[in-house]
């Protein structure tokens, strides 16, 4: 598809970031994404119905994402559409957290 | 660019524990497995796993020749291979030409040689650049090559991962292999930059 | 939806081997390939809306097979879990000039890895 994932001669997305010394996971999160999305690679979803699914983003969210919010939205549209997954259940389960830790 | 959110990060991490407690529960994914694949790309894998294939290649002509020719099973010998590494390429710099790797299309990467890429090479304007504009964005990183080097940008969207294997700087001679392979920084490895001679007052960070 | 996933889960000892031994994409097949090193070829103008590994910058445009890396399974119909369609891969090399045009330098080249199914002849 031609998404806003084919990237290869756009122009406008400014300077290259480079930081140093930079840790493999910026927060816990990060690599509970990762490892999940991994998890699940090639038993639940072949890796490449992953990467389509990070394509299928809507194009303004994919534009101004991080990386790991791509790979959170690809798991989460993957595992409700496979229906392993609802909606209301993640924002059940996000309401009952909030107020568990509150 | 890519170190903004649009959601608070405590939200993301909220749904991320959600959405991790639902997966464990319906026993569609397993904590000890989540944990050993974070060790394994925290701790295991890195570049210095490419580093110590490079010092082979530099040290070995005849391993830096099945390198080359056959890059997959090289790295093979050394046990090596792994994850998102499976079928490797891998591309020599010389004093004419000088090889940059990129993904266009997602982020592809070498996991088991490099580990898990930095955040440059997962950036949009990385991705969108290292094909149209090579040398600008080489000069970025400092690396500015003069218009007698072929630039040859490798953008590595099907099975096949790429490492650069970069020149090996004056004055390293006589160096052990570890003491070599301790010089290579990842972005050599990508293409972004030069193995700096071990005297170099101020050796470019990996 | 022709292809199948296990859908167990995946337990601490799985993780360490995909980890450790991968997951090739690469299939024994005596499947003749459709181009030969040396041959020019152009990139399949086309717009899929579902999943390509196809990028758009080099639709319609010319280049060299370098090398034929072998059979691999397709990942344009994998993507959506339609048929492993196997192929051959090859690496095809794009002056940049023909890619950008006369400002690129002349002495600058792209690779790319394309499947059979992503090309034709010139």
């Amino acid at each position: 598809m031609n998404g806003p994932h084919d990237l290869g001669g756009m122009q406008g997305l400014g300077a290259i970031p480079i930081e140093e010394n930079e840790p493999v996971f910026h927060s816990a999160w990060e690599a509970k994404v990762f490892a999940m999305s991994f998890a699940t690679f090639s038993t639940f979803f072949p890796v490449d119905e992953t990467r389509h699914a990070a394509e299928r983003i809507p194009a303004g969210e994919y534009l101004s994402a991080s990386y790991y919010e791509r790979w959170l939205a690809a798991l989460e549209l993957l595992l409700t559409e496979h229906g392993w997954l609802t909606p209301a259940e993640i924002e059940d389960r996000i309401t009952h957290l909030r107020q568990t830790e509150s | 660019m890519t170190t903004h959110h649009h959601r608070p990060e405590s939200e993301i991490a909220l749904r991320v524990k959600a959405i991790e407690s639902l997966l464990v529960e319906k026993g569609i994914v397993d904590p000890a497995a989540l944990d050993t694949i974070i060790e394994h790309y925290e701790h295991q894998v890195g570049p210095h796993v490419g580093a110590q294939i490079v010092a082979k290649a530099w040290v070995d002509p005849d391993f830096k020749r099945r390198l080359l020719a056959d890059g997959t099973g090289a790295i093979a010998e050394l046990g090596l291979t792994g994850f998102s590494s499976e079928h490797m390429i891998v591309v020599a710099n010389t004093a004419t030409v000088h090889n940059l790797i990129v993904c266009t299309l997602c982020s592809c990467y070498p996991w088991a040689i490099l580990g898990l890429p930095p955040t440059w090479y997962k950036s949009l304007a990385y991705r969108s650049r290292a094909v149209i504009e090579p040398r600008s964005v080489l000069a970025e990183f400092g690396l500015v090559l003069p218009d007698t080097v072929e630039v040859c940008v490798w953008d590595s969207n099907a099975d096949l991962r790429y490492l650069v294997l970069p020149e090996r700087p004056d004055g390293a001679e006589g160096l052990s292999e570890e003491a070599l392979a301790a010089l290579v920084t990842r972005n050599a490895m990508i293409g972004t930059a030069k193995v700096e001679p071990p005297t170099s007052p101020t050796p470019i960070a990996a | 939806m022709t292809i199948e996933t296990s859908n167990q889960c995946m337990t601490a000892a799985a993780a360490k081997a995909l980890l450790q031994q991968g997951l090739s994409c690469q299939v024994n097949s005596d499947l003749p390939p459709q181009f030969q090193v040396g041959d020019l070829v152009r990139a399949r103008v086309v717009h899929p809306a579902t999943y390509t590994r196809l990028p758009r910058y080099v639709r319609g445009k010319v280049g060299t097979v370098m090398q034929d890396h072998g059979v691999y399974v397709f990942p344009d119909t994998v993507g959506q879990l339609l048929a492993t369609k196997p192929q051959h891969v090859y690496s095809v090399r794009f002056p940049a000039q023909a890619l950008w045009g006369p400002a690129a330098p002349a002495s600058d080249a792209l690779y790319l890895d394309l499947f059979d199914d992503h090309l034709e002849g010139p």
